[in-house]
């Protein structure tokens, strides 16, 4: 049996291609048709190698070439194999885990061991309070969580269980002290099998103002965040209900059953106690988000402060009436784009809304990165203007959207960041929690600087939004937040939910012209409403400052 | 006809064994070096590997001062594989006997076997031809394949049963493992035999209007085919009736050059295994293990495979480095899952030399016998040399889930006496033989 050359060159490159495309193409290939490929591929190879022998060659030399050709190619076989399992695949399988129907669960104990006999770095709050500590010595670690109030914003270490959440996944290079390897000192531990010390993070978190914000929740289900408008630096992200991130960290597998136990009640809990709301709960913003609509509008040039709106209680929008419940004044029927949101008149803002017109709203939204990644130390969900931009073509959808309903979902540290954005001159910053990465006896390895992640609007229109939502604390709606000694903004904000619940929002700022920060409270489904959202939100932000202002 | 005494040969050989012998070295400090976790050690926790290297290289001397003319790779390739797998007893020993007192020992047996299997090694060679051995082989063909079939018999009826498979004879004190035997004995019958009736490859036999191999070949492809089926039924031993099987077609068809007696070998072989797995639920499990070990029972039947998968993965391009794995976390890691230890440590570099290393092997046992004057050596060359490919690939193709998994042993590597004596015995027979008139 003779094959051209020709076929067998393109046979050999065949096999070549398709073993390189099942390589390259990694996870996609389910091992069943990987399998497959390797088939084919060796069908192919001993086609290519299939080459044509002297016609005087006896038949065990003849026999014994292709012998050795068939063993060869199964060994490229085994080779490709090799490749795909110890760099292709390498990752998945490594992280692999299963859990058997019993509830046991099956990971690779190298990851467990590897991160168990690391000396873990610690976290601290800006002074210096511990949140996360290693303790134990070598090939003992234990992790522990002093401080309840913010243990979970560091998240739970559970290296024999479920792995790891928030710091402890997100910085984890550095506390496993895996981004110092390349250092000599990580080098030679690894060559003599040394524990890996880790690298500490000081972060931005205050934990006495994170105490403040969890006993001003008094177990309500909702969230706090402080942010300093001027650097990004966040200073408490309170989420409540939480969990004890201690109960999760197991050293041996014998005490896995505790843990085990608690994290299925974790799970089995309606309220899910482990969704750090702050970063990952979305929410309907309500009126808060007049202030962008406004914004947006400013920035167009669609319309200043004292415009001039239509709002005798009611308008009719694409044949449905919309009705008005804000106005505090029903003899009244013309405001101002200021009076507008300082007392959330929602027929204003759906005016607003209008003017600006789909096209223009989407990308003025997009600006403020509504449905956009937020950068941050910790996984933020992203949020979303509406489901489709065709949404938005519809008057209705448009008008709702504008005065903060129709499919709008923002996160709480987003809206803080829009809060902060407008009492920052329009420089939106770029959330931070970890200050410093430094090693174990202070040596500061790595320094967060300061930075503007975008700039939505111009000076002068975030100045406007700011005179709006000071109107709003001092004659509009929010005054219950007046009188703290300090410049004071704000915004309120209700949100229906599905279960037919309502969300209650503050967004706001302080400001003495030194110091600057922003709040965002969400309650959810709470009958104090409003108010108690307004009441923390500004406590908080009196207790921050005092703060700041005392160092 | 005496040819000149090349002194380059053993020289080129001793140069290459300080290669392995080096490596012993370099091995063992790590292995001292890494739980100690400081750079301190003498020269006395070393001797394993001082002894190491002095056997090699004496072996070498000894085949030079013999004026000893066969090939000067083979013992080379032969001592870096056994130094691998030496090293990597000696540092899975301690993790071994944390998990079992049962495996108390297990380092200073590998070496004995090491120094045992040279010592066979080195007896071939030099006694073979004043004992005339080949004679021996070639005259005693139905003993061998009696000695092949009673062991075969031995082992189904007094053979110890070790989780399902029966593998083991117990001679007083001493296990052995008949399959490594029967696997030489096997090829010795079968070089023996195809080679008498070589001359008969142009008949065929007519049935009807079929052309049927001339019988001297359908016999024996049906009482193998039989053999090797017994094997997996009875035995339950997939690994030796895979090896068993493919030995003799190899054989077959470097005799025969035809291609289609080894099609109708495999289609019946693989009708057979097909019949068995559905049938028997060891077999099933194997094939479950090796499509997807996480999709039933991954803390029972799966688990040895995903631990073997873990290692693997663990090990990346570059491995975790020597002793700095946790190999010990497979179950049986010592015997059939070595290959996953060194994936672990010395990564996708390390399998792929090793890899590399037993293809030279091989490549370099064919060279002797296409330069075989002899069609019996010819035979014997091929039929050994493949003997440790097709090992080989089944062992490794198994732990890298190219292929269902049977429990075999990676020559040379993996822990095991009676693997090792067999497989040195093979070495010591191919050096022989290349020692033999060679065509010109």
């Amino acid at each position: 049996m003779r094959v051209p050359k020709s076929l067998r060159n393109l046979s050999g490159l065949g096999a070549l291609a398709l073993i390189g495309f099942g390589l390259f193409s990694g996870d996609e290939v389910s091992d069943g048709r990987w399998l497959a490929i390797l088939g084919t591929a060796w069908i192919l190879l001993l086609t290519g190698m299939h080459m044509d022998m002297p016609v005087n060659l006896p038949t065990f030399n003849r026999g014994l070439i292709r012998t050795s050709l068939v063993i060869v190619s199964v060994f490229i076989l085994i080779s490709a194999q090799l490749v795909r399992i110890q760099v292709v695949q390498s990752d998945a399988t490594y992280n692999r885990t299963s859990q058997a129907p019993d509830g046991e669960v099956i990971s690779n104990p190298r990851a467990s061991n590897t991160n168990l006999n690391v000396s873990r770095g610690r976290i601290f709050d800006r002074e210096g309070v511990l949140i996360a500590d290693t303790v134990g010595d070598d090939g003992q670690f234990l992790r522990t969580y002093p401080d309840p109030a913010t243990a979970y914003v560091a998240g739970y270490f559970s290296p024999l269980l479920y792995g790891s959440a928030g710091l402890e996944l997100s910085w984890n290079d550095e506390l496993s002290g895996r981004s110092r390897q390349s250092s000599i000192d990580g080098w030679l531990n690894g060559l003599l099998g040394r524990a890996q010390e880790g690298l500490d993070l000081n972060l931005t978190l205050d934990a006495e103002l994170q105490k403040t914000g969890t006993d001003l929740l008094a177990g309500r289900t909702g969230s706090v965040v402080i942010m300093d408008a001027e650097t990004g630096a966040i200073l408490t992200l309170v989420s409540a209900p939480t969990y004890d991130p201690n109960q999760l960290f197991t050293a041996q597998s014998s005490d896995n059953d505790n843990a085990t136990d608690y994290w299925e009640q974790l799970v089995a809990n309606p309220d899910s106690p482990l969704l750090l709301r702050s970063t990952m709960g979305l929410y309907t913003p309500g009126s808060t988000f007049k202030t962008i609509t406004a914004a947006a509008a400013l920035e167009r040039n669609i319309a200043d402060p004292d415009s001039v709106y239509e709002d005798n209680g009611s308008i009719v929008i694409d044949g449905r009436e919309l009705v008005e419940n804000n106005r505090p004044d029903d003899n009244k029927d013309q405001w101002t784009l200021e009076e507008g949101v300082g007392w959330s008149l929602n027929v204003v803002l759906a005016q607003v809304g209008l003017q600006i017109g789909a096209d223009g709203f989407w990308e003025s939204a997009t600006f403020f990165g509504i449905g956009e990644d937020v950068p941050f130390d910790l996984q933020v969900a992203q949020g979303q203007i509406a489901g489709d931009r065709d949404f938005l073509d519809s008057q209705n959808a448009l008008a709702d959207t504008a005065f903060g309903q129709g499919e709008l979902l923002v996160s709480p540290i987003q809206m803080v960041m829009v809060a902060a954005c407008f009492n920052n001159g329009g420089q939106m910053m770029q959330p931070y929690l970890v200050e410093t990465v430094a090693s174990k006896d202070g040596e500061v390895v790595e320094t967060t600087s300061p930075e503007v992640w975008r700039t939505p609007v111009s000076e002068s229109t975030a100045n406007d939004v700011r005179e709006m939502m000071i109107f709003a604390v001092e004659e509009g709606s929010i005054q219950r937040a007046a009188g703290t000694g300090y410049e004071v903004g704000g915004k309120t904000g209700t949100a229906e939910t599905g279960d037919g619940g309502v969300n209650s929002w503050y967004i706001g700022f302080i400001g003495d012209g030194t110091s600057r920060y922003s709040v965002a409270v969400v309650l959810e489904d709470d009958s104090s409403g409003l108010g108690t959202a307004v009441d923390i939100g500004t406590q908080m932000l009196v207790e921050t400052i005092d703060n700041s202002l005392n160092n | 006809m005496i040819r000149g005494y090349r002194p380059t040969l053993r020289a080129t050989e001793f140069g290459l064994l300080l290669a392995p012998s080096l490596l012993a070295i370099i091995g063992l400090v790590m292995i001292v070096l890494v739980p100690r976790r400081e750079v301190n050690w003498s020269w006395g926790e070393i001797w394993v590997s001082l002894a190491f290297a002095g056997l090699v290289l004496g072996m070498s001397i000894s085949f030079g001062i013999r004026a000893f003319r066969g090939d000067q790779i083979l013992l080379p390739l032969t001592a870096t594989l056994s130094v691998i797998g030496l090293l990597m007893i000696q540092r899975l020993h301690p993790d071994l006997v944390e998990q079992g007192a049962g495996y108390a020992g297990l380092a200073q047996r590998q070496l004995l076997f090491l120094g045992v299997g040279a010592g066979i090694l080195w007896m071939v060679v030099v006694f073979a031809g004043p004992l005339n051995v080949m004679q021996l082989l070639r005259d005693y063909k139905y003993t061998w394949l009696l000695i092949t079939l009673a062991l075969q018999m031995a082992t189904f009826f007094i053979g110890t049963e070790v989780g399902g498979a029966r593998l083991w004879i117990q001679v007083g004190p001493v296990q052995i493992q008949p399959s490594e035997i029967v696997k030489v004995t096997l090829v010795v019958f079968l070089a023996s035999y195809l080679d008498e009736k070589r001359d008969l490859i142009g008949t065929s036999w007519q049935l009807g209007r079929l052309s049927l191999p001339p019988i001297p070949y359908l016999l024996p492809m049906i009482a193998m085919w039989g053999v090797a089926l017994l094997t997996l039924v009875a035995l339950n031993d997939l690994g030796s009736a895979l090896l068993m099987f493919g030995i003799f077609l190899t054989m077959l068809y470097v005799v025969s050059g035809r291609l289609l007696y080894v099609v109708i070998g495999l289609i019946s072989f693989a009708t057979a295994c097909y019949v068995a797995w559905l049938t028997l639920s060891r077999i099933e499990i194997r094939v479950q293990n090796w499509l997807n070990p996480w999709s039933k029972d991954p803390y029972e039947s799966g688990y040895q495979q995903i631990q073997s998968d873990y290692a693997l993965s663990s090990g990346g391009l570059f491995g975790s480095g020597f002793g700095q794995g946790s190999p010990a976390l497979i179950p049986q890691v010592h015997s059939d899952f070595v290959f996953s230890a060194i994936g672990e440590e010395l990564g996708l570099l390390g399998t792929l030399a090793v890899l590399a290393l037993y293809l030279l092997l091989v490549m370099r046992g064919f060279m002797i016998a296409v330069r075989a004057r002899d069609g019996f050596v010819q035979l014997l060359a091929t039929g050994l040399s493949a003997t440790l490919a097709i090992q080989t690939i089944i062992i490794i193709g198994g732990v890298t889930r190219l292929i269902p998994l049977t429990g075999i042993t990676l020559p040379f590597i993996s822990f095991g006496g009676s693997s090792l004596l067999s497989n040195f015995a093979i070495i010591g027979l191919l050096l022989y033989l290349s020692n033999l008139p060679k065509r010109v």
